[in-house]
């Protein structure tokens, strides 16, 4: 229950998804295939657990000056499945972890 | 025309792939085990045959067609056409071997024996009717075909300017039983119903079909 709550808080850190061309990814392939890729992106403002509250409370009151606490950031927790191309050059690659599945503020 | 011969349908066909989940998973899925290569071998190539029978088993054939019987005018297309089932894992050996002993390892499993039995069936060409197929049905001829993708029969363009195909063998040192390995290796080679499926599908001409 806790749980789900704590998800409303953050409904702003969502899936989104691009048409590209592999190139605009500048990974240094020649190819002329495409793909879509997902990004998480989205505010985490509302503190997921006590931990984020400590953090945002103690940055308020000035205890944590010194130190770059950061709070929840929106990030993948699960990524796509593979993507595979053939180049110019007629050589097959495959990118690993380079789209998102599932977004949380981690 | 000029505007038209500069499409690669290949090129689009992969395009298609990569933006429909399916076809993107299981593609990464046969593109991965039969491009790695292992301590002293160019890939596992029973895991490559196993993931490229998985690709033509599960994606629909709009997508999985579309790249194996893609229509060129080009060699950067018939290229990419060749390349689809990453041959020189799935397709090219050290040696070649005798298409009729190829043809016993293929019997000796049961995959590879019924689908093989199904080529012969569904894309037995006959002059006298109007698709050149004795069954007329190009959809069962080309399931057949790429039915064999994934098997020791795994057939492929043999060359960048025909819709040609052979499995890897040839007839050398066939002995006594030349003119059987030859009609074996013909009905890849030059077979008009096969020719005809292929370009249709390519070219959407029979489309009801799909």
């Amino acid at each position: 229950k806790g749980r789900r709550g704590q998800k409303g808080k953050n409904r702003g850190c969502v899936l989104t998804e691009i048409h590209l061309n592999v190139t605009d990814l500048d990974l240094g392939y020649e190819t002329k295939e495409e793909l879509i890729f997902r990004y998480c992106s989205g505010s985490c403002d509302a503190a997921e657990t006590t931990y984020d509250k400590i953090i945002k409370n103690l940055t308020r009151k000035k205890k944590l000056v010194n130190d770059k606490v950061r709070q929840a950031c929106c990030r993948p927790i699960a990524y796509d499945d593979d993507l595979s191309f053939l180049d110019d050059n007629l050589v097959y690659h495959i990118l690993k972890k380079h789209s998102a599945k599932r977004c949380g503020c981690v | 025309e000029p505007a038209l011969s500069k499409g690669n349908n290949c090129l689009d066909a992969a395009k298609a792939c990569n933006l429909n989940d399916t076809c993107k998973k299981f593609r990464s899925a046969y593109i991965t085990p039969c491009t790695s290569s292992t301590s002293n071998e160019i890939c596992n190539k029973r895991k490559c045959h196993k993931a490229l029978r998985l690709f033509f088993d599960k994606v629909p054939p709009k997508h999985s067609y579309g790249m194996l019987f893609c229509s060129c005018r080009d060699t950067a297309c018939t290229e990419r056409r060749r390349q689809t089932i990453v041959p020189v894992c799935s397709y090219e050996d050290k040696e070649k071997p005798n298409c009729l002993n190829l043809q016993d390892s293929c019997k000796k499993n049961y995959i590879c024996r019924s689908r093989l039995a199904d080529f012969f069936t569904n894309c037995q060409p006959e002059s006298r009717s109007i698709s050149s197929c004795l069954k007329e049905n190009y959809a069962d001829c080309l399931l057949a075909y790429s039915g064999l993708i994934g098997t020791v029969m795994t057939p492929n363009y043999i060359d960048s300017n025909s819709l040609s195909v052979a499995p890897w063998c040839d007839c050398s040192n066939s002995g006594n039983d030349i003119e059987e390995c030859l009609k074996f290796l013909t009905f890849f080679q030059d077979n008009t119903c096969l020719k005809n499926a292929i370009q249709a599908f390519g070219n959407g001409t029979d489309v009801t079909v799909w």
